[in-house]
């Protein structure tokens, strides 16, 4: 059934629910109407997702890397002076409950060492070439321009933003916020639904649910109306009703919802977070990364004081935009991010809820296995990683690429042709946070479009 | 009524699919009811004057509205002249040229003086001093829309500003920050004049020049030292703000960042890479792009330095990150654009794509020989401020296809590379893709299509047949109808958010703020948490701060279909963390940059004049009489009795107009 056919049954079925007539696009429709209430009142029934975003477009070619001696060779022949040394995977070599074909290995980057242990352990998942798609394509039909590509390929910003909603640059929704949507009234319309420790992006934006962005210190409380500013009480209540002031301009309206938002939560947030025990899992203090993720943890601890049941959180690192200097940079990033997944999942295993939660890793797009010297170029489909306690972990999913340029699986200089798409990652990880299966296209458009709409990361 | 005229394809002018509905552009009343249509005979409809129904709102009604909207200001306003009918007309078309496509002549009858536009079947004339509409625009019904004399103010915006208020509008747009003496000097030369004094001075001294005079070459050339002071010190007290204001406006769109560029002496890298956009700011686009493309600190950042030609043994490739952004970002962007900035569609009305992954591909093999003029041994500073130099045998002997042109195999590194530059530089997406950048940089974040057009028209030919002209350019940013129209600053969806750090700039301006170790030591302010959240020349990507087409999800914003690129670095931690910071470096300066709040204290006992002074040199008159007398009464509060008074009534002067809505949004 196409994409449109079944977000037109979804939409019918909630038009019928709410009683809205009309033509309106399904995603007009205000999901937090008629999401499907998780059990609210359970604090154990309590599901996260955490995107872990990594800006740039992350080499996919140095992050699981061909570990057996054919395979190897090819790797090591186009990658020349920027391969890992085949000793160095030795370690890394990761065994899948499942082999892989034609006798493949793949070894984790050596940085990324921290992470065999929850492969060993079940609970990390590799999806293999992943990337945004609207609808499945062979290289033949990309050659031959003859099925719907997604636009903008190769465009950090328009492919971040297709990662995170099927949209190119000016998205007013990201898939993490549509999720959100549905979620919302499950959540009693809490502003904690959907959870930004980074910067703005359009990943955690719905129709309703909006994004809430915190820093990793905490939320920031607006000293001149918390006491007297200046010496005047007056001018306290001034400060507190000039920013908070409703207006007729667009832009001064946006700026005022803002900032109502911003003092309406930092109280609860702060409070909240005071109230915690410290976690004993150790996170790394210089790491950007982990101290985001370390209070996606605390924010997961506090969960009973905000009273949801179901949140997405994103959380992101930048630099992988690694033209150059690929060999120096690349293996410190990878360690932040071995590092900080294991810490949250230590974390997570902590609070209790390791088989509630599910992190995953995104990014703008894989490189090109081609390298310009020092270097590698924007690609498309990448490596990613899923981790959870409720994860089928140990076990790679989608289809190895063959390690080639100008090969069968890639649009030229190693670029990948994804064989999965980013629709059917969100859509599976979706699904599992308790979407239903009439209303996943409402959260991935395009999910009609493949035949397998859950990929299987989950028991 | 002619059939041929009713068949006659819509308006092309895009302002027509733009407009806001009137509440009389209803259904469409057929001239043939009118009884007329022809050029000879006008409509008898028209001579019926006395029985006029109001439509002024077609033309934007009154300019009238709270706050100092109606053109006030400290100074005496002065009166625009009256227009004559033709000038009416003229500026009508330029400024809606959706009800009244450019251009028709003068046409007389029975004391009209008038124009009739067959497209829309608008007639648009002047009688006895007064200026009336019919056609559908005005419901078929003959509309008065208001006397000659009261759009003196909107045709003549653009020759003079008419009160203290205007200029100060004026120079919000196309300064960092600007003082009476700014607004006086303004107000005597008229906008014209004054960009042209402004473009004729000799620049202020370089960045570069700075960081020798402190000795910063000296140091370790390994830490970046002064790399903030010396963007922070130009910033705050060069006196050529329009040069200054064009090479901010220029780095935001020709990206380099700190945390990108690599190698020693970055804050000289830094620095002359700001020296080279200010140098150009009023030169040749084709000119800066072969400087952006050869400088040292682009070659780091962007990776043309030391870019090397393909190795077939190997497999390598040329790097692709400069080909890549130097289309997308700094000339043509992705999307085939028409001359008013909207994306030109195919026969299956989808955007057509201006490059493929493979000319990317191939256009990195003319980046490649180059590298830093850095001789082995050097370790001074010099190579930030040369040019890059070519190894001819680094370079690729490949042909490079792209955008419809070949530099064909063999050819010489400096050659190729002049051939690819005026290739880039000659698509006709640079002017609108420029344009409309430069306009919400300096003006509003939504301009309508045909200021995008008029605009991209002066890129493409100053007049004197000159391509890429940047002073011209920006004249043509400045000094539009729409920039200058006083009716936007009642249109709720026109203006910008002032970027923060503009914010900071502004008030060290407009406060004589002063370095007491002349350092300028600000320091890194991007921290969103506790400071300004952006921090000149430490843009977070190559996308600079915020894209030109971001959208504030979950807001009015979105849901008008308008886009706010500074609301990319609005978040709930960002506004708190300005306020925080506003509060504290309103009272005690940032570091070592103290303001000097001399002239505001000699007014702190009078809270009406003292926000009399606020609201024209912050906000441009832009101070609603609510949000007024909120600070009013704040200010009042606090007892003017002693100086600890009189300072914090002038502190909390400052910071509540500095936190208002209505300074935020620059309209």
């Amino acid at each position: 059934m196409s994409s449109i056919d079944l977000a037109r049954r979804a939409f019918l079925r909630r038009a019928a629910l709410t009683g809205v007539a009309g033509a309106a696009a399904p995603w007009a429709l205000n999901l937090s109407l008629v999401g499907e209430a998780a059990a609210a009142t359970n604090p154990n029934d309590y599901k996260a997702l955490v995107c872990v975003f990594l800006y740039g477009g992350n080499d996919h070619g140095n992050t699981l890397i061909p570990a057996d001696s054919t395979n190897y060779a090819k790797y090591a022949g186009i990658r020349s002076n920027l391969a890992v040394s085949q000793a160095e995977l030795a370690a890394t070599t990761l065994t899948p409950a499942t082999a892989l074909p034609g006798g493949m290995q793949l070894a984790l980057h050596p940085s990324l060492a921290p992470l065999k242990t929850l492969w060993d352990q079940g609970r990390l998942a590799a999806q293999l070439n992943v990337g945004p798609l609207l609808q499945p394509t062979t290289l033949a039909q990309y050659n031959a321009r003859s099925v719907p590509l997604p636009p903008k390929l190769f465009s950090h910003n328009d492919q971040q933003s297709i990662w995170q909603s099927d949209l190119p640059e000016g998205a007013l929704s990201g898939w993490g916020g549509r999720i959100g949507d549905l979620m919302l009234s499950g959540n009693g319309g809490s502003v904690f639904s959907c959870i930004s420790i980074t910067g703005n992006s359009v990943f955690l934006s719905g129709q309703q649910a909006v994004q809430y962005q915190m820093g990793s210190n905490g939320a920031v409380a607006i000293n001149g109306i918390s006491r007297s500013l200046f010496g005047s009480g007056t001018a306290q209540s001034a400060l507190r009703s000039l920013i908070t002031a409703p207006s007729s301009h667009l832009f001064e309206a946006a700026y005022s919802k803002v900032t109502k938002r911003s003092i309406d939560a930092e109280a609860q947030v702060t409070a909240a977070l005071a109230g915690l025990p410290v976690l004993a899992a150790p996170f790394d203090a210089n790491s950007a990364l982990s101290n985001q993720l370390k209070m996606v943890a605390r924010m997961i601890a506090a969960r009973a004081s905000f009273g949801v049941s179901r949140q997405v959180f994103m959380v992101s690192l930048g630099g992988f935009d690694l033209h150059d200097n690929l060999s120096e940079n690349h293996p410190g990033l990878l360690a932040q991010v071995a590092n900080g997944l294991v810490s949250f999942q230590a974390a997570m295993q902590e609070l209790g809820v390791a088989n509630q939660v599910t992190a995953f890793t995104a990014s703008d797009f894989g490189r090109t296995l081609s390298i310009n010297g020092d270097g590698s170029d924007h690609g498309w489909g990448g490596h990613h990683f899923v981790l959870g306690g409720a994860v089928k972990g140990g076990r790679f999913f989608g289809t190895a690429p063959a390690v080639a340029v100008s090969g069968t699986d890639d649009v030229g200089q190693g670029r990948l042709l994804p064989s999965t798409s980013v629709d059917q990652l969100a859509g599976t990880l979706a699904s599992w946070l308790g979407v239903s299966a009439t209303d996943l296209p409402l959260v991935v458009p395009h999910i009609g479009e493949f035949s397998t709409r859950d990929l299987g990361y989950f028991a | 009524m002619d059939s041929t005229l009713l068949s006659d394809a819509p308006p092309s002018a895009p302002e027509a699919l733009t407009l806001k509905p009137s509440p009389w552009l209803g259904a469409v009343a057929l001239l043939s009811a009118c009884g007329g249509g022809s050029e000879a005979e006008p409509p008898a409809a028209l001579l019926n004057t006395a029985q006029a129904q109001d439509r002024r709102q077609i033309l934007g009604g009154p300019i009238t509205g709270e706050g100092g909207f109606s053109g006030g200001g400290a100074a005496a306003a002065s009166s625009p002249p009256t227009p004559t009918a033709t000038q009416l007309m003229d500026w009508a078309e330029r400024v809606y040229g959706g009800f009244f496509p450019p251009h028709q002549a003068d046409l007389s009858w029975e004391g009209y003086t008038y124009r009739y536009y067959a497209s829309t079947q608008n007639y648009l004339g002047v009688k006895g001093g007064r200026v009336y509409i019919l056609g559908p625009v005005s419901g078929g019904a003959l509309g008065d829309v208001g006397a000659l004399s009261d759009f003196g103010a909107r045709v003549f915006a653009s020759s003079a500003p008419y009160s203290d208020f205007d200029a100060a509008r004026f120079l919000t747009q196309a300064t960092l920050g600007y003082t009476e003496a700014d607004i006086a000097t303004l107000r005597a030369t008229g906008y014209a004049g004054w960009l042209t004094t402004e473009m004729a001075k000799v620049p202020s001294a370089s960045n570069w020049s700075w960081l020798i005079g402190k000795g910063y070459d000296q140091g370790d050339r390994n830490l970046a030292t002064g790399v903030d002071s010396q963007i922070w010190q130009r910033l705050m007290t060069a006196p050529d703000g329009l040069r200054q204001r064009m090479a901010l406006a220029l780095s935001e769109i020709l990206v380099v960042g700190f945390d990108g560029v690599t190698g020693p002496w970055k804050q000289f890298q830094l620095a002359a890479w700001w020296d080279l956009l200010a140098t150009n700011a009023f030169g040749n686009f084709r000119t800066l792009l072969e400087g952006v493309t050869l400088n040292a600190a682009m070659g780091r950042y962007l990776n043309t330095a030391g870019n090397q030609k393909e190795n077939a043994a190997t497999g390598r490739l040329p790097d692709e990150n400069y080909a890549r952004e130097v289309l997308q970002l700094f000339s043509i962007g992705l999307y085939e654009l028409n001359l008013d900035g909207t994306p030109k569609l195919n026969a299956q009305g989808q955007p057509i794509e201006t490059y493929t992954q493979d000319m990317v591909t191939q256009l990195a093999r003319v980046f490649t020989g180059w590298n830093l003029d850095l001789p082995r041994g050097d370790t001074t500073p010099e190579f930030a401020r040369r040019p890059m130099v070519l190894t001819e045998s680094l370079h690729s002997t490949l042909p490079a296809s792209f955008l419809g042109a070949t530099v064909p195999a063999g050819t010489p590194g400096r050659t190729a590379l002049t051939q690819a530059l005026d290739v880039i530089a000659a698509h006709p997406n640079v002017g609108p893709f420029l344009a409309k950048q430069l306009i919400q940089r300096f003006v509003t974040s939504n301009p309508s299509p045909a200021y995008v057009a008029r605009v991209a028209t002066v890129f493409n030919n100053n007049g004197s047949g000159v391509r890429g002209d940047l002073g011209a350019t920006l004249r043509a940013v400045l000094l539009d109808d729409e920039a200058r129209d006083p009716a936007k600053l009642s249109d709720p969806g026109w203006g910008k958010q002032r970027e923060p750090m503009l914010r900071a700039i502004q008030w060290a301006r407009s406060f004589k703020a002063s370095s007491t170790s002349t350092n300028w030591d600000l320091g890194n302010t991007s921290d969103p948490s506790r400071s300004l959240g952006q921090s000149p020349l430490r843009s977070p990507s190559v996308f600079n701060y915020f894209r030109p087409g971001y959208v504030p999800a979950g807001t009015a914003v979105a849901t008008a279909g308008l886009v706010a690129p500074e609301f990319q670095l609005t978040n709930e931690t960002s506004v708190a963390g300005y306020l925080n910071a506003l509060q504290t470096f309103v009272g005690n300066g940032h570091r070592d940059v103290k303001p000097n709040y001399v002239s505001e204290l000699a007014l702190a006992s009078d809270a009406n004049a003292l926000l009399d002074r606020l609201n024209l040199l912050l906000c441009a008159g832009q101070l609603t009489s609510g949000t007024r007398s909120t600070i009013l009464n704040a200010v009042n509060s606090i007892a003017a009795s002693t100086d600890t008074g009189k300072a914090n009534r002038v502190y909390t002067a400052v910071m509540l107009t500095m936190a208002s809505l209505d300074y935020l949004i620059q309209k």
